[in-house]
C-alpha cells in the first residue's frame, strides 16, 4: 500500500513523505522523502531512503534507525530532525 | 591591502546554464584554481528552480510552465521552489576553511546573509536575517538563500526580489490543496515583498548589483575585482549543463 503525508516540522520546513508499506508486517517497502529542507551532504537522502527499507513503522524503532543512519554517515539536517522524519512517516499510515 | 575576491557579472542566461556555471565555479575553487568568487546573474527565460530534495511533480505545474515559456531546473542546493523572474540572483563560492566563513552551517548562512543586508542598507532598506535561510523587510520575505558544501567548498546562492508577481508565480507552482489556493495566494501576498514595493520605485538590475557588491565588500572587508569565467570553468559549465542540469534524469530524479 502506498500512502503520503505532508508535515510542517515545528520551527522547520515542509516535509512530504511517500511510503509504500507492507500492511501485514507493518514495514516500509519503499520511501521517498521530499521537501524544502536542507541536508548535508545532499546525496545522503537517497541513502537514508534505501536504509529505511524494511524498518518497522513504529515511533521508537523509526527514530532509532534514523538516528543511527545519521550518525553512521555523518549527515546534518537543517529544517528537519529525526523526530520530524519519524512523525512524517507515521502520518502516512491511516 | 584588502583581500581580493573575484566578481563575476554573467548577465542573463537559461536556468540550466546558470546552475551549471555555479557548479563549475565550485569545482574550480575547490581545486584552488580560482579565488573566492561572488557572481551576479539573471534568468532568461524566467524559470522555476526547485530544491535538491523537492519533486518536480509535487511542486511544478509543468504544462503551465510550457504554456508561459518558463523553464524549470533542480538546484544542487536544498530549500524551496523559487520563481526567478523580476529579481537578482547572487552566488558566492568560497573554501570552507576560509576564516571569514563560520564552520557551523547555520552561522555561515547568517554571515553571508549579512552581506545582503549591507547591500540592502545601501538602498536605505533595513532588513533582518530570519533563520534558516530568509531575509525579511518589515517582517516580509524579500530574499531566499540556499547553501551546499562539496569538496570542502561552499556554494551559496540566493535571490533579491526586485518586483514580484504572486499570481503568475502561483499559476506555475502547485499547491497541496486547490481549495485553499486563493487563500494561499493572499497569504503569500502578505508575506512577500520586493524592492519596488518597499521603495515605491523601480530599482534596476545594475543598481542592485552595485549595492550588493558594496554589501559583500563591507561585510567581508574585501575588494571585489571584476573578472571573467576561466576557460576551464566555461568548459565545465557546458558539460554540466549538457550532462546534468538540462536533463530529465536530473530534473525529475525526485
Amino acid at each position: 500500500m502506498r500512502s503520503q503525508s505532508i508535515y510542517k516540522v515545528p520551527q522547520g520546513k515542509l516535509l512530504k513523505i511517500s511510503v509504500e508499506y507492507d500492511e501485514k508486517n507493518n514495514v516500509i517497502r519503499d520511501i521517498r522523502i521530499t521537501g524544502d529542507f536542507f541536508a548535508y551532504p545532499e546525496e545522503a537522502i537517497e541513502l537514508m531512503e534505501k536504509k529505511l527499507r524494511n524498518t518497522v513503522i513504529e515511533r521508537e524503532q523509526l527514530q532509532a534507525k534514523i538516528q543511527s543512519i545519521i550518525a553512521e554517515y555523518h549527515i546534518q539536517f537543517i529544517g528537519v530532525d529525526p523526530e520530524g522524519l519519524t512523525q512524517g512517516i507515521l502520518m502516512c499510515k491511516p | 591591502m584588502k583581500e581580493q575576491w573575484r566578481l563575476l557579472q554573467t548577465g542573463f542566461n537559461t536556468a540550466f546554464s546558470n546552475m551549471a556555471v555555479d557548479r563549475a565555479i565550485l569545482v574550480e575553487n575547490s581545486e584552488g584554481k580560482v579565488p573566492p568568487t561572488v557572481r551576479f546573474y539573471g534568468w532568461i527565460p524566467p524559470a522555476i528552480s526547485i530544491g535538491y530534495f523537492q519533486s518536480v511533480a509535487e511542486e511544478i505545474d509543468v504544462n503551465a510552465c510550457e504554456k508561459l515559456g518558463v523553464d524549470y531546473v533542480r538546484r544542487m542546493t536544498g530549500g524551496g521552489a523559487v520563481f526567478h523572474d523580476k529579481e537578482l540572483t547572487y552566488s558566492i563560492v568560497i573554501p570552507e576553511a576560509h576564516p571569514a566563513i563560520p564552520k557551523n552551517i547555520l552561522k555561515s548562512y547568517g554571515r553571508i546573509c549579512n552581506a545582503l543586508l549591507q547591500g540592502l542598507a545601501q538602498l536605505g532598506i533595513n532588513g533582518t536575517y530570519a533563520p534558516i535561510n530568509d531575509i525579511l523587510v518589515d517582517g516580509k520575505k524579500i530574499s531566499g538563500n540556499a547553501q551546499t558544501r562539496k569538496a570542502n567548498t561552499i556554494l551559496q546562492h540566493g535571490t533579491i526580489l526586485l518586483d514580484v508577481d504572486v499570481d503568475t508565480m502561483f499559476s506555475l507552482l502547485k499547491v497541496p490543496n486547490e481549495k485553499i489556493k486563493d487563500k494561499l495566494i493572499q497569504d503569500v501576498k502578505q508575506r512577500v515583498t520586493s524592492i519596488q514595493h518597499i521603495l515605491g520605485k523601480k530599482i534596476g538590475f545594475e543598481e542592485m548589483v552595485e549595492a550588493l557588491k558594496l554589501g559583500f565588500e563591507e561585510e567581508f572587508d574585501v575588494e571585489l575585482i571584476q573578472g571573467i569565467l576561466t576557460k576551464e570553468e566555461k568548459t565545465l559549465a557546458i558539460q554540466f549543463e549538457k550532462e546534468c542540469f538540462s536533463t530529465t534524469q536530473w530534473n525529475h530524479r525526485r
